[in-house]
């Protein structure tokens, strides 16, 4: 029997400052046999490990078409993850998974797609993007609403700015927006309210939404509101995560008749799982 | 199913031989008001009729606090902690543990099996044994007061000796390598079995039904009740640590004082603690004792799909050590009643 609980050695081939808090590494398997048949889905997470310091569960932030490597985006927001923070090219982690159960991408072809990331919210939305980006012909239209509370925090800002000519002749629609920065350019405001300048059809659309608990109500609402089908809305959701496979019962959430753990029956969730399913925003 | 009978005399003989099929636990009285389940010396200290042990019998499966892997941290290497594990009997398992170690199993054993679990499990006899309710048990509304599967031997208090049911293959062999022990079951000891059933079930302080116990949970998570009775709590988290059900762990790696070692471990967690629904950044899914608190209520008493019954299986461990003496069967059962109250 395979310990689910080991770990493959990754190296890390180049890390990039997104913010002031949020890093992004690229890794690759040192195995090679790994390397090749590793694979995931989009909103699918790992277990990463700097040994002897502990273990964080990171949604994998690329795009799923791309073989070898894989790159995380990691926020300092404890011990291990600013451990992680000194990890230079060159260096070795652990790497287990990928968990979960991911979106849904291949229900999303042929139709519009709307992705809404507030703050880190968007590096699992990324890797749903990149993968629309890279399989562009199979997607109708594409907006991004991506939302922070200043522009240097915008996680991907450079990234998503560098692709906007490209973006509009692909017909994919680009908004950043932010909500507490007066020298800011750009859109202004939260997510929710840049919902009616997607250039996606409601009626024919998917939606991935991640962030913070308390914002998904309120873009549930206006996605409702603006006439998105709710069959059609995905989230992602966070939980502390120790074993990634249904065991240590840290993401359980849920009521007496639904009881659900996140490493397992998700991280990502329909709508309708998220208003029968009590606790799980 | 095949039934065996072994008389009172003959049982301490049965119980030295099972030693030679490894380490020998059982419940052993050790205080005025305390079990223990332990290692075996003199079969003649173990207790027939307990109730309840200090620990539930999961932590022969997952250790209180276990060794996963050796952290090579020079050479970023991560060695998984698989010493051989020899096999081990229990005797006096109580029929809403096996349930519960079948919960555990459920868990455990899904979909991403965990290595560590499966091994111990592989290397336990179960020996199972009868009981009476006392007024903490409730296992007859959570339908966990008899088990058909899960235990290798199973003993039935009679008069004069045990009625034993075999329930594996294993059992069937332990039964056959000692044969001259048992002899075959009569009609006065199916009478005797049956008396004893009878009286058992009449013994429940609880009758009724437990079966729509989550519903009613649900709908009643605004009621004052759970104000009252979390702000008693400890957050000790006794309940879920005596809890044959309750699989909560933490994992840490523990670099030794060279930083050139250490170790990956875990330990048993417990949803009553603050840290428990913390995710990084700070934000808690349960941030108050109440949320906590209620919490273990819904958790517990939702559905276990793949056995068909729910996560508590009525043992009242949760109850008897809970230092505020907080009544986890009673809260249930008020909530049960106003709902009835409510509803006619």
């Amino acid at each position: 029997m395979d310990n689910v609980y080991s770990v493959y050695k990754c190296r890390v081939l180049r890390t990039y400052d997104l913010t002031d808090e949020e890093k992004l590494f690229l890794f690759r398997f040192e195995d090679s046999v790994i390397a090749e048949k590793w694979g995931f889905i989009p909103g699918q997470f790992v277990q990463l490990t700097l040994p002897g310091v502990g273990e964080v569960p990171i949604s994998i932030c690329s795009s799923p078409m791309r073989k070898g490597f894989f790159e995380l985006c990691i926020k300092t927001a404890g011990r291990v993850t600013q451990k992680i923070h000194e990890m230079k090219p060159g260096d070795i982690a652990g790497v287990r998974g990928p968990y979960g159960n991911g979106f849904p991408v291949q229900k999303f072809e042929e139709k519009d797609l709307l992705l809404i990331g507030c703050g880190i919210g968007m590096a699992p939305l990324r890797s749903v993007f990149m993968y629309a980006v890279d399989n562009r012909w199979k997607f109708g239209n594409i907006t991004v609403i991506n939302s922070a509370r200043t522009g240097n925090k915008l996680l991907f800002r450079k990234e998503l700015e560098a692709m906007r000519d490209m973006a509009e002749a692909e017909n994919i629609r680009i908004i950043q927006t932010v909500t507490r920065d007066p020298d800011w350019p750009g859109w202004v405001g939260r997510a929710q309210e840049h919902i009616r300048h997607a250039n996606t059809n409601p009626k024919n659309s998917y939606v991935c939404v991640c962030g913070p608990p308390q914002v998904y109500h309120e873009i549930f609402e206006k996605l409702i509101e603006g006439g998105y089908n709710p069959r059609n809305i995905y989230v992602t959701l966070e939980r502390r995560m120790k074993c990634g496979v249904g065991k240590c019962g840290h993401c359980i959430a849920g009521s007496s008749t639904f009881l659900k753990y996140i490493c397992i029956d998700g991280p990502v969730f329909g709508y309708y799982d998220i208003i029968s399913v009590s606790g799980l925003i | 199913m095949r039934y065996l009978k072994i008389e009172k005399d003959r049982t301490y003989e049965f119980l030295e031989k099972l030693k030679k099929y490894g380490k020998l636990y059982a419940p052993v009285k050790i205080s005025d008001k305390f079990y223990l389940r332990k290692e075996i010396e003199d079969v003649k200290e173990i207790a027939f009729d307990y109730q309840r042990t200090l620990l539930p019998l999961k932590k022969y499966f997952l250790p209180t606090c276990e060794k996963m892997f050796d952290i090579d941290i020079e050479k970023n290497e991560y060695r998984e902690n698989l010493e051989k594990i020899e096999p081990f009997v229990i005797f006096g398992a109580h029929a809403c543990e096996i349930v519960g170690l079948r919960i555990l199993d459920g868990v455990y054993l899904n979909v991403y099996p965990d290595i560590y679990y499966a091994r111990r499990r592989k290397a336990g006899i179960i020996i199972g044994l009868s009981c009476l309710p006392d007024e903490y048990c409730f296992c007859n509304l959570r339908r966990t007061d008899f088990v058909d599967i899960g235990f290798d031997l199973f003993f039935h208090e009679l008069p004069d000796g045990y009625l034993i049911r075999v329930g594996s293959q294993r059992g069937h062999e332990i039964v056959d390598e000692n044969i001259e022990l048992f002899k075959s079951v009569e009609q006065k000891d199916i009478d005797a079995f049956r008396e004893f059933e009878e009286r058992r079930q009449k013994s429940f302080k609880y009758q009724g039904s437990f079966d729509n116990i989550r519903y009613i949970l649900e709908l009643t998570a605004n009621d004052r009740l759970w104000d009252e009775e979390s702000e008693k709590c400890l957050g000790c988290g006794n309940c879920t640590m005596t809890c044959p059900t309750c699989r909560c762990y933490d994992v840490q790696d523990i670099p030794r004082i060279n930083l050139k070692s250490g170790e990956r471990i875990r330990f048993w967690d417990s949803c009553q603690f603050r840290s428990h629904g913390l995710v990084a950044g700070g934000h808690n899914f349960r941030e108050t004792k109440k949320d906590r608190f209620f919490n273990r209520y819904v958790c517990k008493n939702s559905y276990f799909y793949p056995l068909g019954t729910s996560y508590c299986v009525g043992c009242g461990n949760c109850t008897y050590f809970c230092p505020a003496n907080i009544d986890f069967q009673k809260n249930l059962d008020k909530i049960r009643s106003n709902y009835e109250v409510i509803h006619g």
